[in-house]
């Protein structure tokens, strides 16, 4: 999917997209205490439209990324960057302070739209690996960058990360790799299924980048083959989280994707059809910051998504959403974050 | 038929997987062939190269702390495999820091060569990286196309210029041709030329030096009758040239190519430890 979910809303800001084939999900979160100046409000008038739903704002991927795109520039150049909705004119406004006093104002048009939430409890599920992005980042550079698919096979005494190849490639061609890893590696290591679970590692390069940006620990939440694996980064101020779907293993070692539930409000539509990962054509693009820069922005594919839910207080509608600014100012931010900037 | 070897010292790994660069740079596929003390790279000049033709020799005992090898037969003790380097060149580039590395034949679902990697780790025990190399193995009656090339009945041979001056000249070049006609004299010049309706460009190089050949007999070479200003001459492919100048990851301590004129241009690369002849046919 070339969409990106723009949702602000009290607590902050939430980036969201999925794929075109609904098997991969991201999600963003950066508390209001990521920012400099954050305001959300909510016109009273409209309350009495009785909007279901806070607004949403479905952007264009292509017309943000232009936007965050050359990192050492953004590094060197801005100063601030001010972001603001002008809902009576569907516009998001980037507005970018860089010195010499230049100022760069991108207005991006958005489609209001439902929120995108993942239907997934990450509490539900038996495996939870806790890794530091440093360590999975040596894991997963010995698998070339061109293998789409990996598998994770887990028992309580080891961890194996290998290369998947699907039947129809001729076995005789493909390089198989192979990684074992000791489970005293793991910050946190819990295994309450045996479990062999095969996931999209393009799709996951993104979270890794962000994740070494931001030195954090990534947590792993999984179960058996064809349900979702998780893998997260939280900490104070952000919260990344990337859902994706995983192959679903028939006794005969066939393997076939599991079909996903897509739903959106109270509807739930069956996706029939999930494209292989041989056939998405995906076209990746990462721009990665660490707090001290800007933002994060990912293009994630294969997702699915689950009911939307959200509490009837967030129901508030509104118009004008009003300043949400990052600086890269350095009393936003504590000082061991300033260390990540080269 | 078995086969298993070790590397433990960082330099010597090092070196290895330099020599694998350069050998994946040269050919998509090729044919390992192994002996109790060399390993050869070995590319024959089928028209799907384009007739190039490869010999890469490696003295085991300058890179593996252990290598053990059981050919097919005791009479032919040697085992011949074909691989694509590009693969071993993967296997080996994140291997850099390895605590040890070991190469063998396995048999998985096809035979295979298997690279598997011990890596420093925190915890107790190291972490090991396996990859599996699907590799095929040549019958004995194939080995016959394997020979090692003798050397062609040269008009010149010639020490090369500074490779990586050679290479920033012809990387230029390919923009305006795909033919490069490359020719030299035992006057130690050489000149490198493309023309085209347009333009035309040459590179003059003075003072290479010329190597002594002594021919098996012990009598000088004929060459020696030759007028030593005239030139022998051979149009090749650009890309081919370019192939063998941009594989070349470290300065060979010798360096020197022979030409028979409108026929073939034969260059041997000496390093301390690997020694690589390329041989690039002349085009019509």
């Amino acid at each position: 999917s070339d969409e990106f979910w723009f949702d602000p809303n009290e607590k902050g800001l939430a980036l969201r997209s999925v794929n075109s084939s609904r098997s991969a999900y991201a999600c963003v979160f950066f508390s209001s205490m990521f920012f400099q100046h954050y305001c959300w409000t909510a016109e009273p008038e409209l309350c009495q439209k009785k909007r279901q739903s806070p607004l949403t704002c479905k952007l264009i991927m292509k017309s943000v990324l232009p936007v965050f795109r050359c990192l050492n520039t953004l590094e060197r150049n801005v100063e601030k960057c001010n972001i603001y909705t002008n809902v009576n004119d569907c516009h998001i406004t980037f507005k970018l302070f860089c010195k010499h006093g230049i100022i760069k104002t991108h207005n991006l048009a958005f489609h209001e739209s439902e929120p995108l939430q993942a239907v997934f409890s990450r509490h539900m599920c038996p495996n939870v690996l806790k890794i530091q992005s440093r360590l999975l980042t040596d894991v997963m550079i010995h698998f070339p960058t061109c293998q789409e698919e990996v598998t994770v096979a887990v028992t309580p005494m080891k961890v194996c990360f290998k290369s998947y190849t699907e039947e129809e490639i001729d076995f005789s061609k493909a390089m198989h790799t192979k990684i074992h890893l000791n489970p005293d590696e793991f910050d946190y290591f819990q295994i309450g299924v045996d479990s062999e679970v095969t996931f999209c590692l393009k799709e996951l390069r993104g979270l890794l980048a962000f994740a070494e940006a931001t030195s954090a620990t990534v947590s792993v939440h999984f179960d058996v083959s064809g349900k979702p694996i998780a893998f997260s980064i939280e900490d104070m101020m952000v919260e990344a989280s990337f859902v994706l779907a995983t192959l679903a293993d028939i006794e005969n070692r066939e393997s076939s994707q599991q079909s996903l539930c897509l739903s959106q409000r109270q509807k739930r539509q069956k996706i029939t059809d999930l494209i292989s990962s041989k056939k998405k054509s995906q076209e990746y693009c990462v721009c990665t910051t660490t707090h001290f820069i800007k933002y994060c922005i990912f293009q994630f594919h294969s997702l699915f998504f689950g009911a939307v839910s959200f509490k009837e207080q967030d129901v508030i509608s509104h118009t004008l959403h009003s300043l949400a600014t990052a600086s890269d100012a350095e009393d936003d931010f504590d000082n061991e974050q300033l260390s990540h900037v080269v | 038929m078995r086969f298993r070897a070790k590397i433990v010292d960082v330099a010597c790994l090092n070196h290895f997987t330099r020599v694998i660069n350069t050998i994946a740079k040269l050919a998509k596929t090729c044919t390992l062939r192994l002996t109790v003390d060399k390993l050869y790279f070995i590319l024959t000049d089928k028209v799907a190269n384009g007739g190039v033709s490869m010999w890469c020799e490696l003295s085991q005992g300058n890179f593996f702390d252990e290598f053990q090898m059981e050919g097919v037969a005791a009479e032919h003790n040697e085992i011949y495999l074909e691989l694509t380097p590009e693969n071993l060149s993967r296997a080996l580039k994140t291997a850099q820091n390895a605590k040890t590395v070991k190469i063998k034949l396995t048999n998985k679902h096809c035979p295979c060569l298997t690279v598997a990697v011990e890596l420093p780790s925190l915890s107790s025990s190291s972490r090991i990286v396996t990859h599996d190399i699907p590799v095929g193995v040549i019958p004995r009656r194939l080995w016959n196309d394997f020979r090692e090339p003798s050397v062609p009945d040269f008009d010149v041979s010639i020490y090369l210029p500074v490779l990586k001056t050679m290479k920033s000249v012809v990387e230029r070049m390919k923009n305006l041709s795909n033919c490069i006609v490359l020719e030299a004299n035992l006057n130690g010049e050489m000149n490198l030329k493309i023309e085209t309706d347009l333009v035309s460009v040459t590179t003059h190089f003075k003072g290479l030096g010329n190597p002594p050949w002594v021919s098996e007999d012990g009598s000088q070479n004929s060459t020696q009758d030759r007028d030593p200003e005239s030139m022998a001459e051979a149009r090749i492919d650009i890309r081919k040239l370019l192939q063998l100048l941009a594989g070349q990851q470290v300065n060979p301590t010798k360096a020197l190519c022979n030409i028979v004129s409108k026929r073939i241009v034969h260059f041997i690369l000496l390093h301390e430890e690997v020694s690589l002849q390329y041989f690039i046919p002349a085009l019509a």
